[in-house]
């Protein structure tokens, strides 16, 4: 007895094992849980701040009546077998007689041989043989055929391929409408020929008149009141010829925002 | 070794240990659960109190780092925390016709308050008074007397004898709650209330009337208003008296005492009590009219004297000391209880690891041999042979059996695991076996008795047979090695002899002399050389082929070296002895590279595990030290 213990106990069974903890799987979470805490959310408060919804009521004369909320089934219909049309007739009863005597004058030579002479001759199947042997395969499945080429629309841009493209053209054109729209917003005032020109008539018409003051002033220039209306006149119309120079140089001309 | 020898040595070490590295404690086992009250809980609820040997230990409860408070020359007796946990009072004893210290400890800096001398021989109990001004200590059955301590000042205030010439011995102290001025002392045959006189520096005795009644006092507590207190007798009832008066107010139960006396009592917020009982017993009791009763009760097997109880706050918590040295955690609530702690509460004899494992080892000691889990420190099993002393254990090194030395003169093998008896040798020796070897190939166990003998013992499945007997020794044979290819073996002797025995043919191949007892014998790694150690604090190194001296070395300057042990590769040896210090030495220079400081007495044995990570040793307090292997040392 004791000795059967002694083979099994040991001393190094006695050194604590490191528990090996086995590692759980992660907690099942339905992947519709955000959903359904919103749904549940909003259908639970739908009425809260305004109410029940306001629906129209129905008309006294439609009031519920029985079984109208039941589901409407189709008429009933008399049960056939699917193959009762092409079935034979059925085999005839025992006490049932053939009828007898019957006899037609049709003749079948002639019927025959009329319908056959007048008859369009059958078209050969369109196969292929692709053993010495002569065995033969029906064409059209086989692919050797042009088939798909033949089709209807064959080699068009598909329509929904069309009308891709031509939402991604429109796309673009607005986009870059917008971008060009942006700019101009942007961009400083041109002005136009006609404003230019209008100017430049506008500062040559001051000029001719400062002008012609200037060429009715005296001679002597005796007080300083004349000289410093000499001097003045002499200052715009300089200013003037500058204004003139620079519009009648620059066709083009942009106005600063600023 | 004197008290005086033991401090010269110990200042000797520290001047020239400046380049000896120090070792590191790794852990502790050691709790000395058999004096009074020796457990406590420190108010910061944090941190247990408990002697060990000379040293008073603080334990965080929680991370379990432990603080030693040193500066004791001998066994702790008793040790008490000041209200506020500021400070922390121990006495001691000491031998017969010396005085006994006091240590008043500072809690915050882990430090000597101050040194208060003055009983003789023992100091039984210690209280402090309720603001921390004064410390009352009871001397022992050879002083009898009550000294009041003023501890801001570190002087006596005054003292007297503690009971009148016809009482027997005072045994316990208690301050009251309240007053500073307030003291109570009971004892065999009396029980006292005291009132201090600071001015007159006098304190007057009152005697308590018991009547009929005679009782053992052994613990008092006091209740919260100084009404009442307390008192636990070794008859197992409670006395209640009436502090005013000085009268017996009432006392219970009256019938069912407690088994073997209340050994300790404590007292809750709400009124009732909590005490321990002689038999293992924890109650939580009541008075009510004067009745007793007991509220819940629960025993613990096994566990000796309840000794301490101590509250953790107010008392959701108890830790209950055992003198059996275990410590227990009580829910209060619930009144369950767990083991949080246990230990050797005798000297341990000797150490075995299991071939080629650390990772356990195995202790033997007084009345039972226990299988400890190194890094943790915990006790994984224990074989209890009740009031024999295991002298010697070793482990068989296919691990199937463990092997013990008694000292009823049998050789017990165990099964490791369920710790069953496999088979007992009877009279292995005549007188106490004392040492104990066995060799690798599980088939032959070498014993070594009192009365001197060597015997070779051929172990077969269903019987084990003594194979010779080798008579040379005339002293007690200490130790026994076994080479490592069991073609001899080196017996140690007190008689100042290590013999090298031939395993073949039964001879005395060599032999060594020396005038001291050898304690220890270890071979050197190519084993050619023996390393001998003794109590003449020598360590000689023989040539193990013609038994010539090859050098002596003075190991210690304290006391005798009873333990060594050889490192696996034969670099390094450590020695441990009576002063307490374990040593790392060079095996080729002979010169000491590590010293480890921290146990509280003698060291009995000591064992580097087979991987060469810990140093295990073990001392006569019953503590086991954890070292960590020296890193510079180890390959």
């Amino acid at each position: 007895m004791a000795t059967m213990y002694g083979q099994q106990e040991s001393i190094y069974n006695l050194i604590p094992q490191e528990e090996v903890k086995q590692e759980k799987q992660a907690r099942y979470t339905s992947k519709f849980r955000g959903n359904v805490k919103v749904e549940e959310k909003t259908k639970k408060t739908s009425s809260k701040t305004m109410g029940p919804a306001k629906v129209e009521l129905k008309k006294p004369e439609e009031f519920h009546k029985k079984h109208s909320k039941e589901p409407q089934l189709p008429p009933k219909t008399k049960f056939s077998y699917p193959d009762e049309e092409t079935k034979r007739p059925a085999v005839p009863k025992r006490d049932e007689k053939p009828l007898m005597g019957l006899k037609s004058n049709k003749n079948f030579v002639n019927t025959n041989a009329v319908e056959n002479i007048m008859s369009v001759p059958k078209k050969p199947a369109a196969n292929f043989v692709d053993t010495v042997n002569g065995a033969t395969h029906p064409l059209t499945p086989s692919g050797l055929m042009p088939k798909y080429v033949k089709k209807k629309g064959y080699g068009e841009v598909p329509t929904y391929l069309q009308q891709r493209n031509e939402e991604v053209q429109r796309a673009q054109e607005e986009y870059d409408e917008y971008i060009k729209e942006h700019y101009r917003r942007g961009a400083m005032k041109c002005l136009t020929e006609e404003e230019r020109k209008a100017i430049m008539d506008g500062l040559k018409k001051n000029w001719e008149e400062i002008h012609h003051q200037y060429q009715g002033l005296s001679v002597v220039t005796d007080t300083a009141p004349k000289k410093a209306r000499k001097e003045r006149m002499e200052a715009e119309m300089k200013q003037l010829e500058r204004d003139i120079e620079l519009l009648e140089k620059h066709k083009v001309i942009y106005i600063s925002n600023h | 070794m004197g008290d005086q020898q033991r401090k010269a040595v110990n200042g000797g070490e520290e001047n020239n240990s400046d380049d000896i590295d120090r070792l590191e404690l790794m852990s502790t086992i050691g709790f000395n659960g058999s004096s009074q009250g020796s457990l406590s809980v420190h108010p910061d609820r944090n941190h247990i109190v408990y002697p060990l040997g000379n040293t008073v230990i603080v334990e965080n409860l929680n991370s379990k780092k432990q603080d030693f408070l040193q500066g004791h020359t001998n066994t702790v007796t008793c040790v008490t925390i000041s209200r506020s946990g500021r400070f922390i009072a121990s006495g001691q004893q000491t031998h017969m016709g010396f005085k006994a210290m006091i240590i008043v400890w500072d809690y915050e800096k882990r430090s000597v308050h101050c040194k208060l001398d003055l009983h003789k021989v023992k100091v039984q109990d210690l209280a402090f008074s309720p603001n921390d001004l004064y410390l009352v200590s009871l001397g022992g059955q050879d002083d009898g007397a009550i000294v009041i301590w003023d501890v801001m000042k570190k002087e006596a205030v005054c003292g007297s004898e503690a009971a009148v010439k016809s009482a027997g011995t005072t045994y316990c102290v208690a301050a009251a709650n309240q007053s500073d001025f307030l003291f109570f002392s009971g004892g065999e045959r009396t029980l006292r209330v005291w009132d201090l006189d600071v001015e007159n520096r006098k304190i007057r005795p009152t005697d308590v009337s018991l009547g009929q009644l005679k009782r053992i006092v052994k613990s008092i507590v006091v209740a919260p208003e100084d009404d009442y207190f307390y008192c636990a007798t070794t008859t197992g009832d409670i006395l209640r008296i009436i502090a005013s008066t000085k009268m017996l107010s009432c006392y219970g139960p009256k019938k069912d005492l407690f088994g073997m006396g209340v050994t300790s009592l404590v007292l809750v917020k709400d009124g009732t009590f909590l005490l321990g009982t002689g038999d293992g017993t924890v109650a939580h009791a009541k008075f009510i009219d004067d009745k007793f009763k007991v509220i819940k009760k629960k025993k613990i097997d096994k566990a000796g004297h309840i000794t301490s109880l101590t509250l953790r706050g107010q008392g959701h918590q108890f830790f209950v000391g055992t003198s059996n040295s275990h410590i227990y955690r009580f829910n209060f609530s619930e009144f369950t209880y767990e083991m949080i702690r246990t230990c050797h509460y005798e000297e341990v004899n000797d150490i075995a690891f299991p071939k080629g494992c650390s990772e356990l080892f195995v202790t033997s000691s007084k009345n039972d041999i226990r299988v400890w889990e190194t890094a943790s420190c915990k006790e994984l099993m224990r074989i209890n042979v009740p009031n024999m002393e295991c002298h010697a254990v070793c482990i068989m090194p296919d691990g199937k059996s463990i092997v013990s030395a008694w000292n009823d003169n049998k050789i017990r093998s165990f099964l490791p695991q369920s710790g069953k008896l496999l088979y007992e040798i009877a009279d292995a020796h005549n007188k106490a076996v004392t040492a104990l070897a066995v060799t690798s190939n599980n088939k032959r166990i070498i014993s070594g008795g009192g009365e001197g003998q060597v015997r070779v013992w051929d172990i077969f499945p269903r019987e084990q047979k003594l194979r010779q007997t080798l008579k040379e020794h005339k002293g007690v044979v200490a130790f026994v090695r076994v080479n490592h290819s069991d073609t001899e073996c080196v017996s140690a002797s007190t008689d100042g002899t290590c013999i090298i025995w031939d395993l073949h043919k039964f001879v005395r191949s060599q032999v060594v002399f020396a005038n001291t007892l050898f304690r220890c014998v270890c071979y050197s790694a190519e084993q050619s050389q023996i390393i001998t150690c003794g109590t003449d604090r020598k360590i000689a190194y023989w040539q193990a082929g013609d038994s010539s001296q090859i050098r002596e070395v003075e190991g210690s300057k304290g006391g005798a070296i009873n333990a060594m042990d050889m490192s696996s590769d034969g670099s390094n040896f450590v020695t441990g002895g009576d002063d307490a210090l374990i040593k790392v030495w060079d095996y080729v220079n002979g010169v000491v590279t590590s010293i480890g400081v921290g146990h509280c007495s003698e060291i009995k044995r000591l064992r580097i595990c087979p991987h060469q990570k810990y140093i295990i040793s073990v001392s006569k307090d019953g503590a086991i030290f954890r070292w960590k292997y020296p890193s510079n040392c180890s390959l």
